[in-house]
């Protein structure tokens, strides 16, 4: 078995690079940061405490796997979609996909993608490639996170495949087997900020939208008691700069890509409101990025003090305050 | 945030990044991660701190290397337990190193599959080198 020829971008996130990725390939010309902004991708969440989790943390965006069905509902795609209990049938089938020249999106866990670096490799489930072909007992694979095509072994494909735990991927993957010819693409941008607003805004979850962000302010000076040592504490603190920059965000936890969506809406809607709201979003994107900038530095300084900590819980604080006030703005112009 | 501002040299590690490009318009460029161009050698540092702390523990006897790899892994019990399909209550017995030696190899395998490394691999912590035995001397 070969390639199948497939054209590889770097996307700012897994599962929208992938998803945009697999319709530009398909034929359909469509931004990452549209299908984000379709899919209602903004979004925030804090978890104090989780069985799952060694440690509390946040999110950015909305629930894995959301992003490709909000997007197939609002745009009237279909993805074709299928889980598997056997790793055997998972395997062979994504074998005969292949052979018939369908490139397919699999949800993997993040640390079997040995094609990168060890300090970016943690065990997460949602991660999403798209394979495009096999050479021996390779696959050929079009990640987002990584500049070019490249092989993975079949042996870890299959783990990441199949890895238990929290949201495990079950073999989980899907396709792209229907394109509108025409679509309604205002009534979907639309639909898509009125939900990301209700998430930020008014959804009755006490650690989710700007609640959430408020509730992370507050809960972050009780973090030393989860740590083992300063070191430690270190290291979490300076996963908020990785979460907000580098695990695929498009910078500033995914703040600057919402702006890109708000930038290219207001032209497809011909609104300029939006264009001033973009650029809103955009400096508030430049607080996140000073957060991040914030946490990676006191990290390093093992400046962990409650007043540094306090320090970070006012700067996210301000985050939630302009976010809240951004929000109700956007909800008001749709 | 302008594009100017956003660009970072960092080859080993590369990202998007959606930055205001000189005529406004908002667009990706690829770039370099600002952590692992100012701040990997802090991660690696305080990594072999941990794996030095947690391998002296291991040697002590006072947790199995099974410990030793779910902390490395930052993984908990129950996602170990979910992820190895072992029930949680033998898991939490297995991170004991007086328990280790009872874990049959099927079991280690499956430990193994998990943390990504082969079953001799996951052992050979527990071969005590010159450095360790110099760390290990706790002064009795």
């Amino acid at each position: 078995m070969s390639t199948i020829p497939y054209k590889h971008k770097m996307a700012a996130h897994c599962e929208s690079g992938a998803v945009t990725s697999l319709l530009n390939n398909a034929g359909l010309d469509i931004s990452e940061p549209l299908v984000f902004g379709i899919s209602s991708g903004i979004f925030f969440g804090y978890f104090h405490k989780m069985k799952s989790f060694a440690f509390p943390t946040f999110i950015v965006r909305n629930k894995p796997g959301s992003i490709r069905t909000n997007l197939a509902k609002r745009l009237g795609i279909k993805f074709h979609t299928e889980k598997f209990r056997n790793p055997d049938e998972g395997m062979k089938r994504l074998d005969e996909l292949l052979e018939k020249n369908i490139p397919v999106a699999v949800q993997v866990d993040f640390f079997y993608m040995d094609y990168l670096p060890e300090w970016e490799r943690v065990h997460i489930n949602v991660h999403f490639i798209v394979v495009v072909g096999k050479t021996g007992p390779k696959y050929i694979v079009s990640d987002s996170y990584f500049p070019n095509l490249v092989e993975l072994e079949s042996s870890s494909l299959r783990k990441a495949r199949f890895a238990g735990g929290s949201m495990s991927p079950q073999g989980f993957l899907f396709y792209p087997e229907y394109i509108p010819k025409e679509i309604d693409y205002k009534k979907a941008i639309l639909k898509g900020t009125k939900k990301a607003c209700f998430f930020m805004l008014k959804i009755p979850i006490p650690f989710v939208g700007i609640k959430g962000i408020r509730m992370f302010a507050k809960k972050i000076v009780e973090w030393p008691s989860f740590a083992r040592d300063t070191e430690h504490l270190s290291h979490e603190i300076m996963k908020i700069n990785i979460l907000l920059e580098d695990q695929g965000t498009g910078g500033a936890g995914f703040r600057f890509m919402y702006a890109t969506f708000l930038q290219q809406a207001s032209v497809i809607l011909g609104k300029p409101e939006w264009s001033e709201l973009s650029k809103e979003m955009m400096e508030i994107g430049d607080g996140w990025r000073e957060i991040s900038l914030f946490a990676a530095r006191i990290g390093k300084n093992r400046e962990l003090g409650p007043e540094r900590l306090k320090e970070l819980g006012t700067m996210l604080n301000g985050r939630a305050d302009v976010e809240e006030r951004f929000f109700r703005r956007l909800r008001n112009s749709i | 945030m302008k594009e100017k501002d956003g660009t970072i040299d960092c080859p080993q590690q590369q990202v998007i990044l959606f930055v205001e490009k000189e005529d406004g318009k908002y667009e990706p460029i690829q770039t370099g991660s600002y952590i692992t161009k100012n701040f990997l050698d802090d991660y690696e540092l305080k990594r072999r701190h941990l794996e030095e702390s947690l391998k002296k523990q291991v040697l002590s006897g006072e947790v199995s290397p099974i410990y030793y790899y779910m902390i490395l892994e930052d993984l908990t019990l129950s996602e170990l337990s979910a992820r190895a399909g072992i029930r949680k209550g033998k898991v939490k017995k297995h991170l004991e190193a007086a328990h280790f030696s009872d874990i049959p190899q099927e079991t280690l395998q499956l430990y193994a599959d998990v943390f990504n490394i082969t079953v001799p691999d996951m052992l050979k912590i527990l071969v005590v080198t010159s450095a360790d035995s110099t760390n290990l001397n706790t002064g009795s």
